[in-house]
């Protein structure tokens, strides 16, 4: 089926006033998405209390709000005898607070590296298929067609659990299941760029097909697959999260936000909101940093 | 024309399920999970041991496995229309999906109702009013909806709305325990209480349905939203519209011009979004313990019951490809441009 076209690329421009909220939201989302790539190589070093290590007060409530300027005051001047549970203390008396901040150190990381080996897998394949045409390169994308039929998270959850639960496991799968999202992007753009003048050029100079492909039209096929990138982060992250939060990832007591609202889910019944609302708020604001960043390259970018 | 269109979709889709059987027939054969201890456990004697791999048909060769599993040679098998039964429960697979099938597309169909009432009006008045508080809206929500954890959101409104205010019954399944759920006859819940003509069950089963079509309502929202404002703008500037203004049409009747137009993307996004879902629902599933396909894969993934996994990823996959042929003919219905080569 083929349309007449009835989709123009791109959105409509933003008017001016949308365009002043655009940014400001986009400064927030640098602002956290860096703080959490902070987070993921400095958190263990700053938090108050080993993420695995019980505090033997389980299930102790944060303290109440109006108490907080207080107790702020008392862990800046450092007068206080015991580090304080900022965010509680969760069933088995892990401190809350410093487990969600240590999360980015397992999430972020599985989210970045599942998002660069899949564009390490993608990008080179994309080139060929869509720079040589041949039966080699067709049969090509015709397996990474069914890789892209798959239902994604029964697939995620099936190589995790079947290959063996582990943040390496977690990042392989992940970048064979991304990766046709970077074959399909990068191939598009290669083949567009195939007819173009320079490469006709370099041609006729008598350049190989082989260093034309990599030194004019690699660099010009690259970015919609930078952009697309951010947004593949966020869902790496999600997706990370879910497969610990239904037992397919990565395994207890590792700080990481799925596994946190994983066991707080249990709590929640009781009332005891703390334990898995903390990682939650963190998910939710780190996902949605990574989508507005990816927005903004989107609409940078793509004209 | 189109006969020889959906003819050609329908062999090519089944060689695309040929080739995902195989996928997945030898993906998990791969994997270095073990079965056979999973399931007589770590502690058996070898001799059990032999004999659970004998009774899986796990001691075989894999191409005689693929065989029998295809049921080339054998007198049941993928081709005879039988998924072969699951190693834990010994139901037949088919079965058991059917049982949990319907739970998930009653979700996903309630759940997208209720996203299309929500989304179309507002996208189409944010697409009528740039810049102004509701497009402001509309372009937050649409990139936070559609990034955000629904198995937490889920909770959250557990939080609120059960443990807080005591509006909504406990995530506990599709029906309270101590109402007897309808007699079986399609499946879906609500429809079999309407057939019983057991209002009380029908109730019921809409109120425990209620958290999880706000959790998914509130995460599908988003791209859908965003859809219906881009496909609405696009609309409005083409020229068509430029021509209805022209001729001095009423602005209500431009209006209803342009979402006609608008409406196919839509239709598309959510039926590519329901395929989605089908897989993707697993984690409000668990949330709310409806005991739909998700968490029927959740069980078998976890139990490494190989019968019913590969047979889990055959129908949702079946039934995607199903759903994108269906979009694609009703396209046509709705959008006269479109040709089919």
């Amino acid at each position: 089926m083929s349309l007449l076209d009835t989709s123009p690329a791109g959105a409509a421009p933003l008017p001016r006033k949308e365009r002043r909220t655009a940014s400001a939201l986009l400064i927030f989302a640098i602002i956290f998405a860096g703080g959490s790539l902070i987070l993921a190589c400095f958190g263990e070093m700053i938090v108050p209390f080993d993420p695995v290590d019980s505090a033997f007060i389980p299930n102790m409530p944060p303290p109440p709000l109006r108490d907080w300027p207080g107790l702020l005051w008392v862990a800046i001047t450092s007068t206080s005898p015991e580090p304080i549970h900022w965010f509680g203390t969760d069933s088995s008396g892990f401190d809350v607070f410093s487990r969600v901040l240590c999360a980015p150190r397992i999430d972020l990381t599985i989210a970045l590296a599942a998002n660069f080996l899949a564009m390490l897998i993608g990008i080179p394949f994309g080139l060929v298929a869509g720079y040589f045409t041949n039966p080699a390169t067709e049969f090509m994308m015709r397996v990474s067609d069914v890789i892209q039929s798959f239902p994604v998270f029964i697939s995620a959850m099936i190589l995790v659990a079947l290959g063996g639960q582990s943040a390496i496991n977690v990042i392989m799968a992940l970048s064979l299941l991304y990766a046709p999202i970077y074959v399909r992007l990068t191939r598009s753009e290669a083949m567009a760029q195939k007819s173009r003048g320079m490469v006709e050029a370099s041609r006729a100079i008598g350049q190989s097909e082989l260093r034309i492909a990599l030194q004019h039209v690699l660099p010009n096929s690259i970015g919609p697959s930078l952009v697309q990138s951010s947004v593949t982060i966020g869902f790496a992250i999600l997706l990370t999260a879910g497969l610990s939060f239904v037992g397919a990832g990565v395994r207890p007591p590792d700080p990481e936000w799925g596994l946190m609202i994983s066991t707080g889910a249990n709590d929640i019944v009781l009332g005891q909101w703390w334990t898995s609302v903390f990682p939650g708020v963190a998910i939710s604001l780190t996902v949605f940093s990574f989508a507005v960043i990816g927005d903004a390259l989107q609409r940078r970018y793509d004209r | 024309m189109i006969r020889r269109f959906v003819l050609k979709r329908l062999l090519t889709g089944a060689l695309q399920m040929l080739g995902l059987t195989l996928a997945v027939f030898f993906l998990v054969r791969m994997l270095p999970a073990d079965p056979v201890s999973r399931l007589v456990g770590l502690n058996a004697s070898p001799e059990a041991y032999k004999q659970a791999q004998r009774s899986l048909g796990l001691d075989e060769p894999v191409m005689t496995q693929l065989l029998n599993y295809l049921g080339i040679g054998s007198d049941s098998g993928l081709l005879q229309g039988d998924l072969d039964v699951s190693w834990v429960t010994n139901a037949p697979v088919l079965a058991e999906i059917g049982a949990s099938l319907p739970i998930t597309l009653e979700l996903l169909t309630y759940s997208f109702a209720v996203t299309l009432l929500f989304a179309v009006p507002v996208g189409v008045a944010s697409a009528a009013n740039p810049g102004k508080a509701v497009d402001k809206f509309v372009f937050f929500y649409g990139l936070f909806g559609g990034s955000q954890p629904e198995f937490w959101w889920g909770l959250l409104f557990v939080l609120i709305f059960f443990a807080n205010l005591g509006i909504a019954p406990a995530p506990l399944g599709m029906i309270s325990p101590l109402l007897q759920a309808p007699p079986r006859v399609t499946g879906f819940y609500t429809l079999d209480a309407l057939i019983a003509g057991d209002f009380r069950a029908f109730f019921d089963i809409l109120h425990h349905l209620m958290l999880p079509v706000l959790t998914m309502v509130f995460v599908l929202s988003g791209p859908v939203i965003k859809m219906v404002r881009q496909s609405m703008i696009r609309a409005q500037a083409s020229d068509f519209v430029l021509y209805a203004n022209a001729a001095g049409l009423r602005r209500k009747t431009v209006t209803r011009y342009a979402m006609r137009a608008a409406i196919a993307p839509t239709i598309t996004l959510v039926g590519i979004l329901y395929g989605v879902m089908l897989g993707g629902a697993v984690l409000v599933e668990s949330v709310f313990s409806l005991g739909g396909i998700g968490q029927y894969a959740v069980r078998s993934v976890l139990a490494f019951d190989y019968p019913s996994i590969q047979g889990i990823v055959l129908v949702i996959t079946a039934i995607s490809l199903l759903i994108y042929l269906l979009l694609d003919i009703l396209y046509a219905i709705i959008d006269p441009r479109v040709v089919y080569t």
